[in-house]
């Protein structure tokens, strides 16, 4: 395992995300309410460019939800630009596939820097 | 022995290696250019149309639509439409797509345009169009000649007039929310024409709420629900009425496909056919041979690839229907389902089998004007 430094703390502010190359990989990272996320840019549906697509909520309706619709995550979830299909940052976790979470790769601020380690 | 145990061991295929034909590319025709290619005064209401904002495959006055979705934030990002041919050429570059067939965007829709003379217009203004800015752009791109079926012999005469351009290699005719359906005799003259004209004929469907059967999915509250049903029932309803009345018997010469609808909903109707035949057979004299026999001979596109969750699944699926020689590659590109090249290439076929379906069953349907 490596760390890998991909930017300035200050350039990922609350609400954005980024892609950076780190090595042979593309990861996604995500700065969510001030907790750091990194993901990889890659939806395993057909290997679109996952982290390219924008951060909202998602609807969900269940026995959880008392049976009624709601508006949850709300800038937790990503959406894959060439399918639409999404995924919980925090977790990993895909929302139409339960046996699909996605690798999570830890990362920290130190010194003003994010670093990913791989 | 020692001969082929030298020999060096062949490199796996890449998807690099094989030649790629996109049967099903969309392009955007916008109304201000088509108004250049239009009969007065439709030039004027186009123009008109031009000032509204524009949503993808969403153009009040050439999009007829029953829109009910509620907008939550979230879906794609991504924009799904390009704008010109080199910036199309691009875009398949990175797709590795060799040739690709051209189809509308909102056009898509031109069935259910209502009043006849204006969409036969579209439909001539957009076949210049697409001449002009596309297909002479870059002779990777091949064309689908548009025809209005709520004037059929105007469609007719188009197709004659561009008879014997090369760009365009198949007729398109737009099969979501036509009323009378496919075998209606009033379709004859446009046939007649493709078949002098040396084009087949590829229909290709859209999601569509329409009042007109089977097209009537305003029972349905999603879009999950009406774009599941609106392509198959689209293919099915036509495919039935266009045997009925002997099409395929009555143009043996005439290849036909069926384009937006995947291919899961082709071995159900093939086997249902065929059952209700051994009963019926005097109701549909023009047919020879089992309905499933005519099937067999047209062609399919991929798109929207079905993914079963075991993917040698869509192997047997294929073997049902002959997809290995029936089947034609289409991306959708650059549609909201959209399907990588590379995805399909993926897919447990045989190699053979991949190259065909990928490029050679194209050739096959559209002609050499496809070919490497």
């Amino acid at each position: 395992v490596t760390e890998h430094v991909v930017c300035r703390v200050d350039e990922l502010p609350e609400g954005s995300h980024r892609v950076f190359r780190v090595g042979r990989r593309e990861i996604g990272v995500f700065n969510m309410g001030g907790e750091l996320h990194a993901i990889p840019n890659l939806c395993p549906h057909q290997l679109g460019p996952l982290c390219e697509g924008g951060v909202s909520g998602a609807l969900d309706r269940g026995p959880h939800t008392g049976w009624k619709l709601a508006w949850i995550w709300d800038g937790e979830v990503v959406t894959c630009p060439w399918h639409s299909l999404e995924f919980h940052v925090p977790t990993g976790q895909c929302l139409a596939l339960p046996d699909v979470r996605l690798r999570k790769f830890p990362l920290r601020a130190v010194d003003g820097e994010i670093r990913v380690s791989v | 022995m020692t001969e082929t145990a030298s020999r060096p061991r062949p490199a796996r295929e890449t998807l690099e290696d094989v030649y790629v034909v996109d049967a099903d590319v969309h392009i955007p025709e916008d109304p201000a250019g088509l108004a250049e290619y239009a009969e007065p005064p439709w030039d004027v209401g186009l123009r008109e149309i031009a000032k509204v904002e524009e949503r993808y495959l969403d153009l009040p006055g050439m999009t007829p639509r029953a829109e009910f979705r509620v907008p939550f934030p979230g879906g794609s990002n991504r924009r799904q439409i390009v704008t010109s041919a080199v910036e199309l050429r691009t875009s398949l570059d990175e797709l590795e797509v060799d040739k690709a067939v051209l189809f509308p965007d909102h056009l898509l829709y031109l069935a259910m345009v209502r009043d006849p003379s204006f969409a036969a217009t579209l439909a001539r203004a957009y076949n210049q169009w697409l001449l002009e800015h596309w297909l002479l752009e870059d002779p990777s791109l091949r064309g689908a000649l548009v025809v209005a079926p709520q004037e059929p012999e105007a469609g007719a005469a188009d197709i004659l007039r561009h008879a014997g351009r090369r760009e365009f290699v198949c007729v398109y005719l737009p099969a979501s929310g036509v009323r009378p359906l496919y075998g209606h005799r009033q379709y004859d003259p446009v046939y007649q024409a493709a078949l002098e004209s040396g084009l087949p004929i590829a229909l290709h469907s859209v999601e569509a709420v329409f009042p007109v059967f089977p097209f009537e999915l305003n029972e349905f509250r999603t879009t999950l629900g009406a774009h599941a049903v609106a392509h198959p029932f689209s293919m099915i309803a036509n495919m039935v009425s266009m045997l009925e009345t002997g099409v395929p018997a009555r143009y043996p010469d005439l290849r036909f496909a069926f384009m937006e609808a995947g291919c899961g909903w082709v071995p159900f109707i093939l086997n249902r056919l065929d059952k209700e035949y051994i009963e019926r057979r005097r109701e549909v004299p023009y047919l020879q041979e089992r309905p499933s026999h005519y099937i067999k001979r047209f062609f399919f596109g991929t798109q929207p690839v079905e993914e079963p969750e075991r993917a040698a699944d869509i192997v047997k699926l294929y073997e049902l229907f002959d997809g290995e020689n029936q089947a034609l590659f289409a991306s959708d590109w650059p549609h909201h389902d959209f399907d990588h090249p590379r995805y399909f290439f993926g897919l447990p076929f045989s190699p053979e089998a991949r190259r065909k379906i990928m490029g050679g069953n194209a050739v096959r349907f559209f002609g050499p004007e496809v070919a490497a």
